[in-house]
């Protein structure tokens, strides 16, 4: 079943997560008027992204300077024999017609730029048919790549406040790691601003106080802890002050007695 | 006569007034009034005021079901239904991912300053291109040991299932 929406509501960048954190398999087709992009995920990770539908033609190779005319015709020849199941670029892989580190290269920073390029839509319709693959001839990443560091570069190029507030709505908010966050920044390269930022999240610090310890504006610990926030590393929450008992407003299901609660939960079953 | 109160609460048109209504014993309470703002173009009639169900548990416990209003103006009115509640429903219309920020807003409001028992009913699982319990978890950004579970409103066997899960979670919860 598809999932569809647009990216005005449901942004890029929250799309990427779920598409990491739910090890989504499928295609993602995005338009904006005469404006179009295709990106194909396998378990999570990126295998290939295209603005225009003829770069998912096997002659991108050609045009990268990847290939000649004669090998890829060699390569398409091979897959075409092969049948089932394989894909272009494992045969170029099997045949040595192209070094792996350079395919690989080539169709990371191509499929990246692609994805960059649509952080910048304030808008636009998004369907994303699930288990759906490339077709076998089209040319994908040899070694699929991580969403987190494309979520991280997609933060970076966001500077409007009114996305950020979105999930930052206040700057008295309190930055804390979300569990085992190490092993997620391991795949992540951050800037020197960012690593400012990071070294100062202790759980008890808000954005505030975090620009003013670092000497950074507001705006920019705020798109930087926005992008943390985005690929799962850390949340936002308000600073801790006892307000139930401030308020007199009692907890008031730690106290209810289970009889009351297993009566409430025999009647609904009888219904 | 003790009586509690579970809240019903969730975007415009996620589905509340519905849900109550197909589990409540008596004809629902409710102060529906035409839509004077952009939920016009989302249905004619959405709720302004609350909807108000209730069920009889035994001759001296009643419990009360109240759906909060949708709209952002009448948010004064979620802190007022949360006091004293026993948990909390929160519905989210799965077909439409416009809504889920505001989902994240309410669930937000209701959790920041109450230990809040809380479910997330995943409405309209009955619609094509309806997001599943799982993605909506992801989308909303719900940690593991929050339930989503599937809904449909109108079905009164899918209303007592996230009832019940809720009751589950208030269970573990509540004293000897």
């Amino acid at each position: 079943m598809a999932l569809v929406g647009n990216i005005r509501d449901f942004g890029l960048s929250d799309f990427l997560y779920l598409v990491d954190r739910g090890d989504k398999t499928g295609g993602l087709y995005l338009s904006r008027g005469q404006e179009t992009a295709l990106l194909f995920f396998e378990r999570g990770k990126l295998v290939m992204a295209v603005r225009r539908p003829e770069d998912q033609q096997p002659d991108l190779l050609v045009r990268l300077g990847l290939l000649s005319e004669n090998q890829l015709a060699r390569a398409r020849a091979s897959l075409a024999a092969r049948g089932n199941g394989a894909t272009l670029t494992e045969v170029i892989l099997a045949e040595n017609l192209a070094p792996r580190e350079q395919l690989q290269g080539a169709l990371q920073s191509f499929s990246e730029e692609a994805v960059y390029g649509l952080f910048g839509w304030p808008e636009g319709e998004f369907r994303f048919e699930q288990n759906q693959r490339p077709d076998p001839a089209a040319p994908t990443i040899p070694s699929p790549i991580s969403v987190d560091h494309l979520i991280m570069e997609g933060s970076r190029r966001i500077d409007e406040m009114g996305r950020i507030k979105d999930r930052i709505p206040s700057t008295d908010l309190v930055v804390r790691f979300l569990d085992q966050p190490g092993v997620r920044i391991k795949g992540i390269k951050l800037s020197t601003e960012e690593w400012r930022v990071i070294a100062r999240i202790n759980g008890r610090d808000t954005l505030a106080e975090i620009a003013q310890k670092t000497n950074l504006k507001e705006f920019d610990v705020c798109r930087i802890v926005y992008g943390f926030l985005t690929a799962g590393l850390v949340e936002v929450v308000k600073k801790p002050v006892p307000m139930p008992l401030a308020r007199g407003v009692p907890a008031e299901t730690s106290r209810v007695k289970r009889s009351l609660v297993n009566r409430i939960i025999n009647r609904i079953k009888g219904m | 006569m003790q009586t509690v109160k579970m809240v019903i609460s969730g975007a415009v048109n996620a589905g509340k007034t519905e849900f109550i209504r197909s589990i409540s014993e008596i004809e629902v309470v409710s102060t529906e009034r035409r839509a004077t703002d952009d939920t016009r173009m989302i249905k004619k009639e959405t709720t302004v005021a609350m909807d108000f169900g209730r069920i009889a548990i035994g001759p001296d416990l009643v419990l009360h079901l109240f759906g909060t209003p949708g709209q952002k103006r009448f948010d004064f009115m979620w802190e007022i239904l949360s006091e004293g509640m026993l948990g909390l429903v929160i519905l989210v219309d799965s077909t439409r991912p416009e809504t889920f920020r505001e989902t994240n807003r309410i669930i937000d409001f209701f959790i920041s300053y109450r230990d809040t028992a809380y479910v997330i009913a995943a409405n309209k699982q009955d619609r094509p291109n309806a997001w599943s319990p799982e993605e909506l978890r992801l989308a909303l950004r719900q940690p593991p040991h929050i339930k989503v579970l599937p809904c449909v409103a109108s079905d009164r066997e899918s209303v007592k299932n996230v009832l019940l899960e809720l009751l589950y979670v208030i269970q573990e919860r509540s004293e000897e």
